[in-house]
């Protein structure tokens, strides 16, 4: 077959795929995810940084047919793009920093059923149409309209799988807290997609702790480590908890608030612990070091992240096995922040 | 993108290219951009020190972005295309 009659072929050529097949975006199919938005296909969603390129809801209904989406996920990603384009996610320095960060989309709601997103076992993990799928149309919108090709805009030395795609519903059905969307601010019951910038996830292994004070030490040792063992002052960071860590936390009254307070607290670590080429070349910033006369003997407490609040939870993977799941947020604390959307199911 | 497939790019967005690069150096407005990367401003205080050196500029500015992270503000863009005839931006780390 002549390679330029073959349509995978012809769209790798054109430079607007993720190196694995795309679903071709013909116009039958495009208008079929355009008829899902409810909206006309000239509608302007939002500006996608760094090029600024126009998502339209055609243009989001394209990328999305290529991703393999079903016409009934087109909102949930339209949310996605207005969460990743808001200005507190800061969507310019994630898709050219050189460090590792991908927006992973979070959803929240009665949508995770309609859409059989997966929340439980292997939740960041291949076999869901829709997770795959919502997370890829995300990552072809910030390369097609964002411009944020890898090596060319985006610098990230390594990047990560999620590069692919990172999309994960929360457990709300296993979980002993209120969803992360209501800590966000927003309704019971309501659908929202959170967009958090990144790393790839790393697993915490904890099977023997019995209460939910020896369990928090692990994480916070686990946590302490993240960048390198003397960052400070981070944003954003998750931590996925699954429902068996989530129900020993909460039987011992552990809520969401009193979790990230222990923890923050937990990660502080005096200066003379922080000093660059004591225990290895990092450590504080000139600018913080010099606060302090005589470092290497000072006992004031820095934290690993700027507030309690940084800390995000959310409970999802499946019901056996204890283990959370750190993803190490964009290190720097005035970067990314966790942004959440509605999504317009009407 | 032909006909049979729609274009998932924004294809209206203009397409950028690079400035024209200018012949000499001499009696021209050059700006050093420090866009807040850790010893970024040595870079370029020791471009600075090679510009005197080598070439005649008729002035060199130095301006900084307040974080790495996000585009220049605009008001700071706005004073560069005002005052600007080089730009020098000073990535580190």
């Amino acid at each position: 077959m002549d390679p330029s009659d073959d349509p995978f072929e012809t769209l790798h050529a054109r430079g607007v795929t993720d190196g694995l097949p795309v679903v071709p975006p013909t116009r039958e199919r495009v208008a079929a995810m355009v008829a899902a938005a409810g909206r006309p296909a000239e509608a302007l969603v939002a500006l996608v940084p760094p090029n600024f390129g126009r998502a339209t809801v055609g243009k989001i209904a394209i990328n999305a047919v290529m991703a393999g989406c079903l016409p009934a996920y087109l909102p949930v990603v339209i949310a996605g793009v207005e969460a990743m384009c808001d200005d507190a996610f800061d969507l310019q320095g994630v898709s050219a920093t050189t460090n590792s960060a991908a927006p992973l989309f979070i959803v929240n709601g009665p949508v995770r059923k309609r859409l059989d997103l997966n929340a439980g076992a292997g939740v960041f993990g291949p076999g869901h149409r829709a997770n795959a799928t919502i997370g890829r149309a995300l990552r072809l919108i910030v390369r097609n309209l964002g411009g944020a090709a890898a090596g060319g805009i985006t610098m990230s030395t390594f990047a990560h799988p999620g590069y692919f795609t990172y999309c994960i519903a929360e457990n709300e059905e296993e979980s002993p807290w209120p969803p992360l969307s209501v800590e966000q601010g927003f309704p019971p019951g309501e659908s929202t997609v959170s967009a958090f910038a990144g790393a790839a996830p790393q697993t915490v292994y904890d099977h023997l702790s019995r209460s939910g004070e020896d369990l928090l030490v692990t994480i916070a040792r686990s946590l302490a480590v993240i960048s390198h063992h003397k960052s400070t002052h981070h944003g954003d960071t998750l931590l996925v908890v699954s429902p068996e860590h989530a129900r020993l936390l909460a039987g011992d009254g552990w809520d969401r608030a009193r979790v990230r307070a222990s923890l923050w607290e937990r990660l502080r670590k005096p200066v003379r612990e922080l000093v660059p080429g004591v225990d290895g070349g990092e450590g504080l910033p000139a600018h913080v070091l010099a606060k302090f006369p005589d470092p290497r003997t000072d006992a004031t407490l820095i934290a690993k992240f700027r507030e309690p609040e940084n800390l995000k939870l959310v409970v999802a993977g499946g019901t056996a096995g204890r283990f959370t799941a750190i993803v190490a947020g964009w290190t720097f604390p005035k970067m990314s922040r966790m942004v959440t959307r509605r999504i317009d199911l009407d | 993108m032909s006909d049979e497939f729609l274009d998932p790019t924004d294809s209206v967005a203009v397409p950028r290219r690079v400035a024209a690069r200018p012949s000499s150096l001499d009696g021209r407005v050059i700006t050093l951009l420090d866009i807040s990367k850790a010893k970024g401003d040595h870079l370029l205080d020791r471009v600075e020190e090679l510009l005197r050196e080598r070439h005649h500029p008729k002035a060199i500015i130095r301006v900084k972005k307040p974080t790495f992270a996000r585009p220049a503000p605009e008001d700071l863009r706005a004073r560069i295309l005002r005052e600007t005839e080089v730009l020098v931006e000073g990535l580190a780390d």
